[in-house]
């Protein structure tokens, strides 16, 4: 029997009437995915196949959008987010054969288009994903701190975890101790109405034509670079040629980090000033900054800043990113990272 | 990683063979710029009759033996072809023509492109016109065409028009420089005031410092007055060899120099933000190419897209060091009357920058100054003049130096 190794949570950090409310630009999947990538950050996971035991009302591309987060194969396993079934994946985790399996799930609150705007949030309106990876090194587990109670798959984790101990290496990310309402103040109403919104006819035009998009996404979504060995040149995003000496055949795929990025440069748009792409997100959320930002290596990239106030982030600050919805085209919605600031005053 | 990018653009830079030759404007029209009820044709053909009649001693459309067309094509309704458009409304139909594209920069590349064809001895005259129609499109469509020069998936699509990416070079430049909201007011309230001397302008009235640090924010630190307008509009010039340029006129307007230049698209993948390559690379050329010295320069006609765009271009253009040009701008030595005036027909700012015209509308201003035909806004001792036009955020940049003699 394998046991449960790492744990990892994602909180939203938007507040709304007591509960945590996903931002705009956040979804089921961006949820689960930034619970994914982060439990997975370890070296030592590199074990394939993989298998997703995935709980919750996920979108259809998570088939292949789990796999293109951890730029690994990826089985995904579907299952309604009840506890039985919760029971179940859990099991299938432990008795699992060959490789690594993890139980992700996201709960977000209702989506009706009819809900009463005066109305606060029902209980259990709240976005929480979980992350659980088995191994077979023979260390139990436990979620540490306080979870979410209000939900049926939360509650679950809970008696699961009742009767382990802590692990060392669980990673708990997201405001996990933060209690209901410290948060950002979310229009949680005008946060449905954007996640609602008819996604054809919104652009006017500005295309990426999904095979590039699709080509892109280990860039986009994972910062994948590729590292010459001939003259030791990183390019990024990845082209297949190093943009120094231009040669194919030397390449190395490597990952730019994800966090501690130095802001170079930054700007808000201020309604009107953004691409009608992003009517929707200043409809919902209002104007929103863009840095420029840079990694360690020099590399630089243009990010749009989450979860924050518009015009907090300044020139030298660190920010870390995160997996987001960008902007929707051709009916389904394209995801990108985006930078949200590490200093909390600047929230 | 920077390191290499430098030595690459400096060796471009140090191996740019400059274009030696001449070329003379014997002619030069110009429409309205602003929100106007005249479609693209009917402005192309007013900026082509106003530079035929511009010529001293008359010019016959049989001279013209090739023609450049610059537009971006704004809006999407004639983008392919359109060449051929011009042709017609020209009256010079069977004649080549070849649109010029390179966004905000195409004048510049058409004028460049002229140039080139005046050198190849195939034709007596060569007939630029740009132009582009901008206000009667949804204001969606416009916003997406005012975003399609820049890089699509890793600029525009993390939520920047080319406002924001002026916004955030403009950030950068302050954190490196200093606040300089001050002169980003000055260089709008200047080219304002200029712009009222102009009756092509499309703002013809004048905006304070304060109304300027007053207005809301488009794309932070830059405001609804650090931005141009968008506007329709039209010019033209004629272009002869010298050989044959008294044939027309007594007094032509020599192009001494051309420069051009490029960089990476996205800003992203550029090593400074304050700094135009395109632009430094192009003024290299053209001033090796016409082998005069900075000095030599009466006025500038510079890119002032976004009000911080006047301050790199002084700096790009070697005309302040890095840094240098807020300072320069507020004290007043790049007004109408300063040592060195800058965009005295009120720059895109105030005159209006319909994408296509405005490299030859730039052109048409140094014709109208360097004759001591530009009136109420006539630079004072005028005889050497600059003009630099730029495509999107630096990604295409062309300098042309101009003289009476």
């Amino acid at each position: 029997m394998r046991n449960v190794v790492r744990v990892a949570a994602y909180l939203p950090v938007g507040s709304s009437g007591g509960s945590r409310v996903a931002a705009a630009d956040e979804d089921e999947f961006t949820l689960a995915a930034t619970a994914l990538e982060r439990a997975w950050s370890n070296p030592a996971d590199a074990v394939e196949p993989v298998v997703v035991h995935a709980l919750g009302e996920f979108p259809p591309m998570v088939d292949w959008g789990f796999a293109g987060v951890l730029g690994r194969e990826v089985a995904v396993i579907r299952h309604r987010p009840t506890a039985s079934e919760l029971a179940r994946a859990l099991r299938s985790l432990e008795e699992g054969e060959g490789g690594h399996a993890v139980v992700v799930t996201a709960e977000l609150p209702e989506r009706s288009s009819d809900a009463d705007p005066a109305k606060p949030p029902a209980p259990g309106a709240a976005a929480v994903a979980f992350m659980l990876a088995a191994s077979n090194k023979s260390r139990p587990f436990s979620l540490s701190k306080g979870t979410s109670d209000r939900s049926a798959v939360s509650s679950a984790l809970r008696a699961k975890g009742s009767d382990a101990e802590a692990t060392p290496d669980a990673t708990f990310i997201g405001d996990w101790d933060a209690s209901p309402g410290k948060g950002r103040p979310i229009d949680a109403e005008a946060t449905r109405r954007a996640a609602n919104r008819d996604l054809s006819g919104r652009s006017e035009g500005a295309y990426v034509p999904r095979p590039r998009y699709i080509e892109n996404l280990p860039s986009r979504w994972r910062f994948g670079a590729q590292e010459c060995d001939a003259c030791h040149f990183t390019t990024f995003p990845a082209r297949g040629v190093c943009r120094r000496c231009g040669r194919r055949d030397a390449l190395t795929s490597a990952t730019l980090p994800r966090d501690g990025l130095h802001v170079i440069a930054t700007t808000t748009i201020g309604k009107g000033g953004q691409p009608t792409e992003f009517d929707g997100q200043v409809e919902a959320a209002g104007p929103y900054d863009v840095a420029l930002v840079e990694f360690p290596n020099g590399i630089r990239v243009t990010l749009q800043v989450t979860d924050t106030v518009p015009g907090r982030v300044k020139v030298g600050d660190t920010v870390n990113t995160l997996l987001r919805r960008l902007y929707p085209m051709e009916e389904e919605w394209r995801y990108g990272r985006k930078a949200v600031p590490v200093d909390p005053s600047t929230r | 990683m920077l390191r290499g990018f430098n030595e690459s653009v400096d060796k471009t830079v140090r191996g740019a063979e400059a274009l030696v030759h001449r070329a003379a404007i014997v002619g030069a029209g110009h429409t309205r710029f602003g929100a106007l009820e005249d479609g693209p044709r009917t402005l192309v053909r007013a900026a082509v009759e106003s530079a035929f009649r511009s010529v001293d001693k008359g010019a016959d459309r049989k001279d013209v033996r090739e023609a450049f067309l610059s537009t971006l094509g704004f809006g999407g309704a004639q983008i392919g072809n359109s060449a051929a458009v011009l042709a017609e409304e020209a009256g010079v139909v069977g004649v080549p023509v070849t649109r010029v594209e390179n966004a905000c920069a195409s004048g510049g590349f058409a004028l460049r492109s002229a140039v080139g064809a005046i050198a190849s001895g195939a034709t007596p005259l060569v007939l630029v016109v740009g132009v582009e129609k901008m206000t009667d499109v949804s204001n969606a469509r416009r916003r997406y065409w005012l975003g399609v020069s820049g890089d699509t998936e890793w600029e525009r699509l993390a939520g920047l028009t080319f406002a924001g990416v002026y916004g955030l070079i403009a950030s950068r430049y302050f954190a490196e420089h200093g606040d300089a909201s001050e002169a980003l007011a000055e260089v709008a309230s200047k080219n304002h005031e200029n712009g009222a001397l102009n009756p092509n302008a499309h703002f013809q009235k004048r905006v304070s410092r304060s109304e300027v640090l007053s207005a809301p924010r488009v794309a932070d630190p830059l405001g609804l007055y650090d931005c141009c307008p968008v506007s329709d509009g039209a010019a033209a010039v004629l272009l002869a060899s010298p050989e044959v340029a008294r044939k027309f006129t007594d007094s032509p307007v020599y192009i001494d120099g051309v420069g051009a230049g490029t960089d990476y698209l996205a800003v992203q993948e550029r090593a400074m933000l304050t700094r135009f390559r395109a632009t430094q690379r192009a003024a290299h050329e053209a001033f090796r190419s016409a082998g005069w010295h900075r000095s030599d320069v009466s006025f500038l006609e510079v890119h002032d897209c976004f009000t911080i765009a006047e301050l790199l271009a002084l700096e790009d253009l070697g005309f302040a060091r890095p840094g240098e040009a807020a300072a320069l701008t507020l004290s007043g030595e790049t007004r109408r009357d300063g040592r060195i005036p800058v965009n005295p027909d009120g720059g895109l700012k105030a005159k209006g920058h319909p994408i296509g015209a405005t490299g030859v509308s730039q052109a048409y201003e140094i014709y109208l100054q360097l004759r001591g035909a530009a009136q109420s806004r006539q630079v004072a001792h005028a005889s050497h003049a600059l003009a630099h036009n730029v495509g999107g955020a630096g990604a295409t940049a062309t300098v042309s130096l101009f003289s009476v003699g």
